[in-house]
């Protein structure tokens, strides 16, 4: 999402689902939205049926995605910027790129095509193992069915150039013309239910909510927004220093435990809360698990007692069981952008509570109560008007809850083409008002970037972001605001302008909370953070255009010192991340396959819920490994027979082969959903009895290898090394 | 196997219905209607269960399948495509689902993780109460002594080692307001150490 919201403002998915129905191709990089997303198909298989779209999918492994394509390419894992860039350069090299829009909507266009020039169709079959002749013909397609939508998921992202694969894809959508229009754009398809309203919230330890970042300004914003006094907020923190530093992720928090790369914060990690959140889908699940054991204390605060209750062993360790989502209510934003008002179906069973309920009874014990729940009384509704009254700059403010409560009672009204209610209590409005949603009058942005729409209507230029001007390295010096003639219908400027401030003294649009600036900005027919390019060029990111890179664990050793990856981190979200000092050529000698992983329709994340599902553990029971017949006869492993994957950093599983062709000679896959075994060990005494799931089996994230983005640290688990046996 | 179990659960879940309402209902009434929706979720699994689950209809169901039920919606906990699902409710149990034929995004299609949503509530896997692990062992606890025990343990380590020993990982799972309170409550604990899934 980080390479997205540098290239032109926000980090989302740009159209909707539904839009696809418009789009006249469909290419889709690294997702297999058939078991991911299966119910987004049908829009999909409209598209392809309907408007006879190429539907390209781009993928390892032959996904039941794959499956339904018109175009299938085999790429090899941790390509696909070669790749991408391989498609901007041939499209460029033959003039099928949009000029105009290039012209008025687009910077760093020239010093972004001198780096893709590397990228000959040649080049690229060396590197992606894609036939050029298959580089030419794709290429040819996305220029002559316009326009195309690009979808892509983690297969795209979770790897050390995740960001810049996520940027190539952007800049293709830029080159081709494709963006702001209805069935073009980047619909990034993202995976929990509530990933996009969670990442809008910034559960995320570099930010606080809706993308204010964790500078003095951010503080400041969000003291006001709380009624708090912002040299009490300092007081609680270590640090004036820590208040600003980034925290750790997800993805390597554990390395502040059994600090095995240097740490950079003065305590280690003492104690762990899980609230929602698996455990064995982090990669490097075993050395995880190791810091479980280490910690003081784990709270476990969820439905079900997940992998993280087998896994701990010490009597460190607390089940807090709270209810599902469908026993409380709240908004919920689709990857759609799209705020949808889950009510609540029934109490909470047995003796759990809900999550506000927790939340209030540990801030109690904590002595802050007062001071937080100074602006609610009313639980949910006064967190969402909270929340609504700070998030300006991502257009929040205007999806009050009884807006978002009367479109999900009224969902019947909105059409499926352009998702606008016709008639009806929300007439001309976009279904859950996708943000932003600028006024309590304002009918949602259905289409980021569109400058055919009035900004009061939906419409959008790009977001002014990274300054008014820039010189690249060659000395060309560019205005990043619009072209002359690039504004949204009624605009009283006629062109590019900045962001909006001052109208309120001292504050801009993201800052003004009595929100003057957004109405005065919308009322003059014009976008809140102004209308400018989008970029090419990321002069704030290592690489500033998209290059390959090969993976720390490359099968491909010929290619490291041609194509290496970043000098290390020494401090990347509070620990050391090695990057150059990580990549060894000999390691494909004793680990010469390549891992992937993914998921199944019948399972979800952690697989917490849906393996203590009766119906979906009856469906989908069995951990397996996809390996393919050659590699498997070869071996001597026959299907359905146990093997040994193993990983450089000497994290193994047995699991079921599964022997398909799914998979080439060199690619193993396994699903990320299983837990509750370790090692070959099985850990299902260690569940509270009558609570282990239907079905256990290893996590395939013991398996999964060192490595982590750049730039979001998101882990690198679709272009590991493996090692297989017959067990 | 898949059959034993689904028997069992059936035979267990009276009990847990019972249990968990926060309605006085008749137990047996609970059981008949965990059985109906037993009955015909597993019809539609294609899997079979033995006669003594299925009843005879009486005269106010043949008319209609769940008097004095309402129909909730809601929306599907599985994935961000935010499919819609009708949720049958009667005297607070959830009795049955429906899929969404009018929802605009869904449409009314449903994969197997949304056709299966009403196990996230029945399932008898849930937790049912807070418990802490003593000597190796799963022990039940009261609410007040887990978050009393919990609640202090964190204090404690705050003071000693400071408010960035702690790690919060956070959830993609809960509703804006609850992923909104899990962040303001790292910035009011005094620590940017807080994440969730969208890292990975």
């Amino acid at each position: 999402m980080a390479g997205v919201a540098n290239t032109w403002g926000y980090g989302a998915m740009t159209n909707s689902m539904n839009d696809i129905r418009h789009s006249k191709l469909v290419f889709m990089l690294g997702s297999n939205a058939a078991e991911a997303h299966p119910v987004a198909m049908q829009h999909i298989l409209y598209a392809k049926e309907v408007n006879n779209a190429p539907l390209i999918v781009v993928d390892p492994r032959f996904t039941k995605l794959a499956a339904k394509a018109t175009d299938y390419v085999r790429i090899r894992p941790g390509t696909d910027t070669a790749f991408v860039m391989g498609l901007v350069n041939e499209i460029v090299t033959n003039g099928w790129h949009d000029k105009d829009f290039i012209r008025k909507r687009v910077a760093g266009f020239p010093e972004m095509c001198e780096i893709a020039k590397h990228y000959t169709p040649e080049v690229v079959e060396d590197i992606t193992g894609i036939p050029a002749s298959e580089v030419k013909r794709i290429a040819k397609l996305l220029a002559t069915h316009r326009p195309g939508t690009v979808v892509w998921c983690m297969g795209a992202t979770q790897h050390s150039i995740g960001s810049s694969n996520t940027r190539a894809l952007c800049i293709l959508q830029l080159v081709l013309g494709n963006m702001g229009v209805s069935g073009g754009g980047t619909n990034i398809f993202r995976g929990h239910d509530n990933v996009q309203g969670a990442t809008d919230m910034c559960v995320l330890s570099h930010s606080l909510p809706a993308y204010y970042g964790i500078k003095d300004g951010s503080w400041k914003h969000w003291c006001r927004v709380w009624d708090v006094d912002y040299e009490w907020m300092k007081s609680r923190f270590h640090s004036k220093e820590y208040m600003n530093k980034k925290g750790f992720t997800l993805a390597r928090w554990y390395q502040g435990v059994i600090q095995e790369d240097k740490i950079s914060q003065y305590t280690p990690i003492k104690a762990v809360v899980f609230w929602g959140c698996a455990s064995n889908s982090q990669s490097q699940y075993h050395k995880l698990k190791k810091a479980l054991d280490k910690l003081d204390l784990v709270v476990i605060i969820d439905p079900f007692p997940t992998m993280t209750a087998a896994a701990c062993e010490k009597d460190n360790v607390y089940l807090l069981p709270s209810s599902s989502q469908y026993e409380t209510e709240g908004s919920v934003t689709s990857s759609s952008r799209q705020i949808q008002w889950r009510f609540k179906v029934v109490d909470p069973v047995h003796d759990s509570r809900d999550d506000y309920w927790i939340m209030g009874q540990m801030v109690k014990r904590f002595g802050f109560h007062d001071k937080f729940y100074k602006n609610i009384k009313k639980v949910p509704d006064d967190i969402t008007r909270e929340l609504c009254k700070g998030s300006l700059t991502i257009g929040y403010n205007g999806a009050l809850p009884e807006r978002i409560k009367k479109h999900t009672l009224h969902w019947e009204t909105f059409d499926v083409d352009s998702l606008q209610a016709k008639g009806g209590p929300c007439d001309g409005e976009y279904y859950g008002l996708p943000w932003p949603c600028w006024t309590e009058t304002h009918p949602g942005t259905p289409i980021l970037y569109d400058i055919s729409k009035p900004v009061a209507k939906g419409g959008l230029p790009f977001r002014a972001r990274f300054g008014t001007e820039h010189t690249y390295w060659n000395g060309r010096k560019e205005n990043l605001l619009a072209a002359p003639g690039v504004y949204n219908p009624g605009s009283q400027v006629k062109g590019g302008y900045p962001e909006f401030k001052d109208i309120v003294p001292g504050t801009n649009w993201k800052t003004d909370l009595s929100q003057k600036t957004i109405k005065v900005a919308i009322s003059r027919g014009m976008a809140p953070f102004g209308n400018a390019r989008a970029r090419c060029v990321c002069w704030n990111f290592p690489d500033q255009v998209p290059v390959h890179r090969e993976p720390l664990h490359s099968p491909r050793p010929d290619l490291i010192a041609k194509y290496p990856t970043y000098p290390d981190k020494k401090e990347q979200y509070r620990v050391y991340t090695r990057f150059k000092s990580e990549q060894k050529p000999e390691l494909v000698k004793n680990f010469p396959y390549v891992l992937i992983t993914g998921r199944m329709v019948e399972h979800m994340g952690g697989g917490a819920e849906t393996r203590s599902n009766k119906y979906l553990a009856e469906l989908a029971p069995k951990m397996y490994a996809e390996i393919s017949t050659r590699l498997a006869n070869n071996l001597g492993i026959r299907d359905g027979d146990m093997m040994w994957i193993e990983s450089p950093e000497q994290g193994k599983v047995k699991v079921m082969a599964r022997v398909t062709d799914r998979v080439d000679d060199k690619t193993i896959f396994m699903p990320f959903h299983f837990g509750g075994m370790f090692m070959g060990q099985d850990l299902s005494g260690n569940y509270p009895k009558g609570h282990e799931p239907y079905c256990i089996g290893e996590p395939a994230n013991i398996c999964t290898n060192y490595g982590y983005d750049i730039v979001t640290q998101i882990q690198g688990t679709k272009e590991g090394l493996c090692q297989v046996k017959k067990a | 196997m898949a059959s034993r179990k689904i028997t069992k659960a059936g035979g267990s879940e009276g009990r847990g219905v019972a249990t968990t309402s926060k309605f006085t209902i008749n137990p047996r009434v609970a059981r008949r209607s965990f059985m109906k929706i037993a009955a015909a979720t597993a019809a539609l699994a294609g899997m079979s269960l033995g006669p003594k689950v299925v009843h005879e209809l009486n005269a106010q169901e043949k008319k209609e399948a769940y008097p004095g039920s309402k129909m909730v919606r809601t929306v599907c906990t599985h994935c961000a495509v935010g499919c819609g699902i009708k949720a049958q409710v009667q005297n607070g149990l959830w009795v049955r689902q429906e899929v969404a034929s009018d929802h605009p995004v869904s449409r009314g299609g449903h994969c197997c993780k949304g056709a299966g949503a009403i196990d996230m509530v029945t399932s008898e896997k849930r937790l049912t109460s807070p418990m802490k692990r003593v000597n190796g062992k799963w022990q039940k606890i009261s609410w007040e002594q887990a978050l009393d025990e919990v609640c202090g343990k964190l204090l404690d380590i705050r003071k000693k080692d400071g408010p960035d020993a702690v790690h919060w990982n956070g959830s993609a799972k809960v509703s804006n307001e609850m992923a909104y309170l899990q962040r303001k409550l790292a910035a009011f604990w005094g620590t940017n150490n807080i994440d969730h899934q969208a890292r990975i």
